[in-house]
C-alpha cells in the first residue's frame, strides 16, 4: 500500500507540474506562487465539503456539505479567480525576476494570512475531515478506496496529458512559445503579450487548483505546514530535469524525482544520531541532479518537441547539393558594409 | 485623399533631457520605398519605434492610411498593416523556420486557447493552405532545407533571410527595415536589394532605415535625411548631394564615393 500511496502523490505532482510547464515552459514565466494555488485549491474543496466546524476551538469560512466532486470544481473556480488577480498584477509590466519576486510576495502573504488569520483557514491548525469521500457508497475497503484512488488520479493525469499535449502542437501553444522566445518580435507581429500570457496563466492555474483537490482527498487534511513555497522548487527541478516544455517529459521528471530521488532515499542507512541525514541528502541529490542535467542535458531527459513539417519540401525531392548556398554566402559575415 | 500611406506630423520625442525627434513631419506615398537615413542619434531609430508604437509620442500624429497611430501598442498597429524589423534579426530562437514563417501568417482566430483544444484536428487542416505558401516562401529565401532547423541554429546571414521571409509571408502593406544591411556581406545584400524590390512590386511600400548608401541609392525611390531630430531634406536621391545641408550633416567625407 505504501507505493501505491507514493505512485497516487506523484500522479497527483505531475498534475501540478503541466500546469506549471504551460506558465513558465511555454510561457516563460518563472512563477513562485503556484505552490500557494495547490494549498487554496486543497483548502477550498476542504471548506466547501466538510460541514461547519464540529467543536467551538475550531473555524473556518463557509463550510458546506457539497459534494465532493462539486466542490473542488468551484475550489479550481476560485483558484483561476485568485490567479486572475495575482496575474493581473504581475503579468502586465513585469518580467524575468520581478515578475517572480513579485509572485513570491503575493505567495507569502497569502501563506501568512492563512496561518495567522484562523477564521479563514484555522490557521496553523489546519482543516481536515475530507476522509476518504465515497468509500462508503462505492462499498471499498480502505486499501481498496486507496487503489481507486491511485485509478482515478492516473485517469485525470492522463486526460490533463492529453489536454496539454494536444495544446502544445496548437496554433495557441506556438504562439506562447513565440512570445516566450521574443516578446517584442511577437508583438511587432500583432500578438497581445500580455493576453497570451495571462491566458496561458490562468489555464495553468487551473490545473494547480484541481490538483489541490485531489490533494486534500488523498492526504485528507490540510494545513500550513503542507505547503511550504520551497516544495515549488521540486517541481521546477521536475521540470527541469524532464524536459521543460515538453509534457511528456515534465511527467516523467516528476516521476523521476519524487520516486527515483525522494522515494528511494528513505531506503539509504540513516545514522542513529542523525535523523535529518535522509532529507537533507535528498536536498544535495536534487541540486547535483538539477547540475549535471545543466551541464550535460539542457533540455532535460525529454527535449521541448518544435513542430515538425512533415511534408518533404520540392527542392529536397532532388538530391541536396553538398553545401548549401546560403550557407557558403554566410561563413564570413560582416565581410562588408 | 492623398496617396500617402504614412503621414507624420510634428511628431516629438525627448528622452529626459535629450531631444531625440523634434517636430518631425514627412510623409510616404503608397507603393514607395522611401530611404531615412542620417547620422547616428539623428532619431531614425526613434521614429521606427514612434510609428510601430513601441515608444510613445509626446506630441504631435502619426496617420496610416488616415488612421491615427498615436498612443496604440504595437500588435495594434501590425494588426493594421505595417511589420517592422529591428537593427538585430529577432527570430523566436527555440522555435523552427517552419514554425517562425506560420506565426507571420498571423493567423490570430486560431491562436484562441479554446478553439486549440476543441478544435485541434481542423485547425491543423486549415492550417495547411498556410503551410503550402510557407514552403514556397522559404523555397524562394533558400530556407527550405533548414525549415525543420530551430532559428537559432542559422547563420546571422540566414537569420536576415528568415526576416525577410517572415515579412514575405505576414502580407503588409508598410514595411519599416531598421537596418537590414547591418553585418551583411556583398553576395547577401544583392539578396536583400533583391527582396526589398519584389516587396514593392507586390505593392507594399517600404521605408529602409540604413547607413549604407549604395544600398539606398539602389533600392530607394525617396530619401528622408534626418539630422538632431530633424527632417533636414526629403527627395530624390541623385539631389542629396547638391543639399549643403544633408552633405554637411551626413554626406560629408563620403560625398566623393556616393
Amino acid at each position: 500500500m505504501y507505493w501505491v500511496s507514493v505512485v497516487t502523490e506523484a500522479g497527483i505532482f505531475a498534475i501540478l507540474a503541466l500546469g506549471l510547464d504551460v506558465i513558465w515552459g511555454w510561457g516563460g514565466n518563472f512563477d513562485l506562487a503556484f505552490y500557494g494555488y495547490l494549498a487554496l485549491g486543497s483548502y477550498m474543496t476542504f471548506v466547501f465539503s466538510i460541514g461547519k466546524p464540529t467543536n467551538s476551538s475550531t473555524e473556518y469560512i463557509i463550510g458546506w456539505h457539497l459534494p465532493v466532486l462539486l466542490s473542488m470544481l468551484l475550489a479550481v473556480v476560485i483558484v483561476v479567480g485568485l490567479a486572475a488577480i495575482i496575474g493581473a498584477i504581475a503579468l502586465r509590466n513585469l518580467r524575468d525576476i520581478y515578475f517572480a519576486i513579485t509572485t513570491l510576495a503575493a505567495v507569502y502573504a497569502l501563506y501568512l494570512l492563512v496561518a495567522n488569520y484562523t477564521p479563514l483557514f484555522d490557521g496553523f491548525n489546519g482543516v481536515y475531515g475530507l476522509i476518504n469521500p465515497g468509500q462508503a457508497a462505492l462499498r471499498l475497503t480502505y486499501n481498496g478506496y486507496r487503489i481507486v484512488l491511485l485509478v482515478v488520479v492516473l485517469v485525470i493525469l492522463m486526460l490533463a496529458y492529453l489536454v496539454v499535449q494536444r495544446l502544445s502542437g496548437s496554433p495557441f501553444g506556438r504562439m506562447l512559445r513565440a512570445v516566450r522566445e521574443d516578446e517584442r518580435a511577437a508583438a511587432a507581429y500583432g500578438r497581445k503579450v500580455f493576453t497570451a500570457k495571462y491566458r496561458a496563466y490562468l489555464f495553468g492555474a487551473a490545473f494547480a487548483g484541481l490538483a489541490g483537490g485531489l490533494f486534500a482527498i488523498f492526504i485528507s487534511a490540510f494545513n500550513p505546514s503542507a505547503w511550504t513555497p520551497q516544495e515549488l522548487l521540486i517541481i521546477y527541478a521536475a521540470i527541469l530535469i524532464g524536459g521543460r516544455g515538453n509534457p511528456r517529459g515534465v511527467i516523467v521528471g516528476v516521476f523521476v524525482v519524487y520516486i527515483g530521488l525522494i522515494e528511494l532515499t528513505r531506503y539509504l542507512p540513516s545514522p542513529a544520531s542523525r535523523p535529518d541525514f535522509s532529507p537533507a541528502l535528498r536536498q544535495v541529490l536534487i541540486g547535483l541532479l538539477i547540475i549535471l542535467m545543466l551541464k550535460f542535458r539542457p533540455a532535460g531527459i525529454f527535449r521541448e518537441r518544435p513542430g515538425v513539417d512533415p511534408e518533404q519540401s520540392p527542392s529536397l525531392a532532388q538530391p541536396l547539393p553538398t553545401v548549401a548556398p546560403v550557407a557558403e554566402v554566410t561563413a564570413d559575415d560582416g565581410g562588408a558594409e | 485623399m492623398s496617396n500617402s500611406l504614412l503621414e507624420i506630423a510634428n511628431l516629438t520625442k525627448s528622452f529626459g533631457g535629450l531631444q531625440a525627434v523634434r517636430d518631425c513631419t514627412f510623409s510616404v506615398a503608397e507603393g514607395q520605398v522611401v530611404g531615412l537615413i542620417g547620422p547616428n542619434g539623428a532619431g531614425k531609430s526613434t521614429v521606427v519605434d514612434l510609428v510601430s508604437g513601441f515608444t510613445r509620442a509626446d506630441a504631435g500624429a502619426i496617420r496610416l492610411d488616415g488612421t491615427s497611430l498615436v498612443g496604440k501598442a504595437p500588435d495594434v498597429i501590425s494588426r493594421l498593416g505595417l511589420i517592422r524589423t529591428f537593427q538585430t534579426p529577432r527570430e523566436w530562437r527555440q522555435l523552427t523556420v517552419m514554425d517562425n514563417v506560420l506565426l507571420a501568417r498571423r493567423r490570430f482566430a486560431a491562436e484562441s486557447l479554446w478553439r486549440s483544444i476543441t478544435r485541434a484536428r481542423s485547425l491543423r487542416r486549415e492550417e495547411e493552405a498556410d503551410r503550402e505558401a510557407v514552403r514556397a516562401i522559404l523555397e524562394r529565401y533558400q530556407l527550405a532545407d533548414l525549415k525543420n532547423e530551430l532559428a537559432v541554429s542559422l547563420s546571422g546571414g540566414q537569420k536576415r533571410l528568415l526576416e525577410f521571409a517572415r515579412i514575405a509571408a505576414a502580407e503588409p502593406r508598410l514595411i519599416i527595415l531598421d537596418e537590414p544591411m547591418g553585418g551583411v556581406n556583398p553576395v547577401l545584400g544583392s539578396r536583400i536589394g533583391d527582396a526589398v524590390g519584389q516587396f514593392a512590386a507586390d505593392g507594399c511600400t517600404v521605408i529602409v532605415v540604413e547607413h549604407n548608401l549604395p544600398f539606398i541609392e539602389r533600392t530607394c525611390d525617396q530619401v528622408i535625411v534626418m539630422d538632431l531630430g530633424e527632417v533636414i531634406a526629403q527627395g530624390p536621391f541623385a539631389g542629396l548631394r547638391a543639399n549643403p545641408r544633408v552633405v554637411e550633416a551626413y554626406l560629408g567625407m563620403d560625398q566623393s564615393h556616393v
